[in-house]
């Protein structure tokens, strides 16, 4: 196991399967960023339910892309550029969850509240990760996600309080992302994660993170009334 | 060191810049959602900015 911590001066001297694991890594992460405004901007700016609320998808937007921001210039110092995913179309996204449009309020809703959250899993694998520069951007990435998810729980909530139509927009929304969610942590046994975590790029293997997902999540989603979907229906990354 | 790959710091630049404009756009809009004109204006500006962005027409963004 590698447990020195890189800095950008160091990055030359590092093995190559490390450079291209990190630069592999940022490309993604860079990819998931700006994906989700581009899931979202086109319908939900001007469809959301309430001025504060277009407001909100505006400011959770930019929020994304300066994620996107900071990733791609910890990336674009190491030499990988990752602009190209600024134009890359949805369906070729890295992650399938990011293919496609959102067209409605409880999917925009569960995206923050599941999605998000993933999001943030992905993000707390880099703590205390090898390569400082990255390690440093994420306190404030971070944060602004843990807001997103807040958001998108508490208007999940809101949709499941309004009455028997709502519940059910919200249970279908969940049962659409829930997999959705599960599939983005990767397969279990995949090598190239047992690498990043040889070389301290993450922290867990992909079913240790997508366990403590279910963990966490099934028992929210049982307290606010919704059923947890079937974890192997429709999955595609087992 | 390695070589930073082209237009790192433009970039950054740039959406540093975007991302300033739209959070000062929202900012324009929070307190005043029960003014229509001042809202509608405020998400509006926020639309044209996001517009620009999902374009992702860096190129013309960085000349």
């Amino acid at each position: 196991m590698f447990t020195d911590k890189i800095e950008l001066a160091d990055f030359d001297k590092m093995e190559p399967e490390y450079k291209e694991l990190l630069g592999h890594v940022l490309t993604i992460q860079a990819d998931c960023e700006i994906g989700g405004p581009h899931l979202y901007v086109e319908k939900m700016l001007p469809a959301a339910p309430t001025k504060l609320d277009q407001l909100i998808v505006a400011r959770t937007a930019a929020e994304e892309i300066d994620h996107f921001r900071k990733i791609a210039r910890v990336a674009g110092d190491i030499g990988v550029d990752v602009s190209f995913v600024l134009s890359q179309p949805n369906e070729k996204r890295f992650v399938d969850a990011f293919r496609g449009v959102i067209d409605t309020w409880e999917d925009n809703a569960v995206f923050g509240f599941l999605i998000d959250r993933v999001g943030r899993y992905q993000l707390e694998e880099f703590f205390d990760c090898s390569y400082l520069p990255l390690q440093r951007i994420l306190p404030d990435i971070v944060m602004e996600e843990l807001g997103h998810i807040e958001y998108g729980f508490n208007k999940t909530v809101e949709l499941i309080q309004s009455g028997d139509e709502g519940k059910a927009k919200a249970q279908k929304a969940v049962d659409f992302w829930y997999v959705r969610a599960l599939d983005m942590f990767g397969r279990a046994g995949s090598k190239r994660s047992e690498r990043y975590r040889y070389w301290g790029l993450k922290r867990r293997t992909n079913e240790q993170a997508r366990q403590d997902y279910q963990t966490e999540v099934n028992p929210i989603l049982k307290k606010i009334g919704l059923t947890v979907p079937d974890p192997l229906k429709g999955r595609r990354y087992l | 060191m390695p070589e930073a790959a082209p237009n790192t710091e433009k970039l950054d630049e740039h959406l540093r810049v975007v991302v300033q404009a739209l959070h000062a756009a929202v900012k324009q809009g929070i307190p005043h959602v029960k003014e229509p004109e001042i809202v509608d204006k405020a998400v509006a500006d926020c639309k044209e900015l996001l517009d620009e962005i999902m374009k992702g027409e860096v190129k013309e963004w960085l000349n």
